[in-house]
Parts: C-alpha cells; structure tokens; sequence
C-alpha cells in the first residue's frame, strides 16, 4: 500500500516536472513572453495584499460576518452572502494561482539567461509551484462542493497557501539573484 | 537621514493632513460619510483629488498627496471591518443625512455607485471584499426596513425605522 503511495506521489512529481518542462518551451518559443515579465502591478497588488493577508483572509473565511448574517438576515440575506463569499475565495485562489505562476515564468526567464543552472533550486521551486496548485485545486474543490462555509474549518491550510506563496517568490527571487551573481561578463 | 529639502514638504502634508481631519472630516458624521466625501474629491476622468481650500492653503500637490492617504486610510478602515460594523455605519449614513432613506438603498442598489469608493490603486481582493459587503450590507438594511420583527434580536445592529413608517 505504501510502495503504491510513493510510485503515486513520484508519478505526481513527474508530471508537475514534465508540465513545467512544456511551459519552459512554450516560453522559448512565444514571442510575448517579454511583458509578463514586466507586469508592474502584480508586484505592487502582492505588497498591499501581503500587508493585510491575515486580517483579510480572517475576513472572508472567519465565522463572525456568517454568525451575525445567520442571527440578523433573512435566508435569501444569507443565500446571498454565501454566494459572494464564494465568488471572493474562488478570486483569491486565482490570484494566488496567477502569482504563483507570475513567479514561475519569471524565475524560467531568468533561468534561461543564466549560465549556471542550480538543479537543487529549480526541482524545489517546481515541487512548490506544483503543491501550490495542486492545493488551490483541493481548496477550489471543496468550495465547490460544501461552499465557503467547508473552507472555514481549513482556514489554517487556507492561510499556509498564501504563506507557500510567499516562499516561493522568496526563492524564486533568490535563484533570480543568484543567477545574476553567477553570469560571466562578456 | 532625511533630506533638509524634504522636510518643508512633510511637514506640509502632516498640517495638511491635520487641516482636512480637523476642519473637513471631523465635521462628517461616521466612517462611511467620510469615505463617500473623500471618494467625491477625486475627479473620476483623471483619478486625480481636488480640493479648493486646502489648495489655497497648500500646494495641488500637498492636497492631492493629502487626499489620496486619507482615502486609503478611510477605505481600508471599513473595507477591513466586520460586516456588522459596516451595516451599522450604512443604516447611520442613511438615517443621518437623506430624507428618503428607501431611495438612497434603491439608487446604490441598482446603479451600483459604492463601486466608486475604493481607491484606484488599492489591492483588487481588499476592494472586492468591501463591494461584495457593501452589497450584503444593503441587503440586511432593506430587509430590516421590510421585515423588521425579523430584526427584534436586542444584539442586532439594526435601529433603522421603516421608510414607511
């Protein structure tokens, strides 16, 4: 059973990798490439958002809005507030999904100018993308199904996917630094 | 360090500041008034902030400088709030300045309008929390007017009276 489980997860690994490898050669030959790396307000809508991370996500999935909808609205109030509150959280894993993959093709970038390829750096970042998107889509699946209310019982896991984030531009921006350091002068 | 040259400018933008708390907010009644305001000095064409007499005492700059912080600083007050604290500003807003509350719920509801109050630049989740609750809170307020016993809960943060009554 769990020889079953790692063949499983080494084939998940493989995939993401594989996935990652057919992106990098989209990349090489897409002639717009270029302005993705230059999406000025991502970075800027990252800052303000990782300043109110927490208190924003206690917001959307904490229990006090939906009690005081529970105790002084009626049904459609709350029908109401359950569909909006889905519609956020599916929105917030989109952006979360979209930087994820901002930073991706950025670090491919700068990987591809870079003379000295860190294997290390690049199999770490590729399993974090992929864990990233593998939870936005556990997440996306259970909002589906048991609505935003489900998602409030894993705020914590809710919470660790901005912190993943956060890790992996971290990193991203580490390898990016580092290939700098690393380029010959010509 | 600071800049000898830029002190002259922050201490500008903090008297500004101080000025348009002191003699323009302040006046305002609740955290939702001030934002409507602070929303209205921006002209929608250019996303730049106007406004005439703390020019006069400051520079375009200084009060556009002034005006966009006090914004920000308004919007994401309340858009970081919780929901009942939101309903309750909405229902004071309403109460304390419109003769027809019930037209006010329904113009909001169906132009939209309070989409105009987030700041330009500010993050895209923050200012869709704070539309999806402005929503929900007009919502609760229109179903208070409408079913009021619905609202007898001491706890509520309803006082609003029913338009009709």
């Amino acid at each position: 059973m769990s020889g079953a489980l790692i063949l499983l997860a080494i084939a998940l690994l493989l995939i993401g990798l594989l996935g990652l490898l057919l992106r990098r050669s989209d990349f090489a030959s897409s002639p717009d490439a270029s302005p993705l790396l230059c999406d000025a307000t991502a970075p800027s809508a990252y800052q303000a958002f990782e300043q109110r991370r927490g208190e924003l996500l206690d917001r959307i999935f904490g229990p006090d809005d939906w009690e005081f909808v529970l105790n002084h609205a009626p049904k459609r109030v709350q029908r109401l507030f359950l569909q909006e509150r889905k519609e956020i959280a599916f929105y917030w894993l989109s952006q979360i999904r979209s930087l994820a993959k901002i930073a991706i093709r950025i670090h491919i970038a700068h990987s591809r100018k870079s003379d000295e390829l860190r294997p290390v750096l690049e199999l770490r970042l590729a399993i974090d993308y992929f864990m990233i998107r593998v939870k936005c889509a556990i997440v996306a699946a259970i909002l589906w199904l048991g609505g935003p209310v489900a998602v409030r019982r894993m705020i914590k896991q809710v919470g660790g996917l901005s912190e993943e984030l956060r890790g992996m531009l971290e990193l991203a921006s580490k390898g990016d630094a580092l290939s700098g350091e690393t380029r010959v002068p010509r | 360090m600071m800049e000898p040259s830029e002190r002259p400018i922050l201490s500008l933008v903090e008297d500004a500041l101080r000025d348009l708390r002191n003699r323009t907010l302040a006046k305002l009644d609740g955290d939702l008034a001030r934002l409507v305001y602070l929303a209205s000095t921006r002209d929608y064409n250019t996303g730049r902030y106007a406004h005439d007499g703390l020019s006069f005492r400051f520079s375009e700059s200084v009060t556009e400088t002034v005006l966009a912080a006090a914004h920000r600083e308004a919007f994401a007050s309340l858009a970081l709030s919780p929901l009942r604290v939101l309903v309750s500003q909405l229902e004071h807003y309403i109460r304390s300045g419109w003769a027809h509350p019930d037209e006010l719920v329904e113009a909001w509801n169906s132009s939209e309008a309070y989409r105009i109050l987030p700041p330009a630049a500010d993050d895209p989740l923050t200012v869709r929390l704070f539309v999806s609750n402005v929503k929900i809170a007009l919502a609760i307020v229109k179903a208070a007017w409408q079913e009021p016993q619905a609202l007898q809960d001491p706890r509520s943060a309803s006082q609003l009276p029913s338009p009709g009554r």
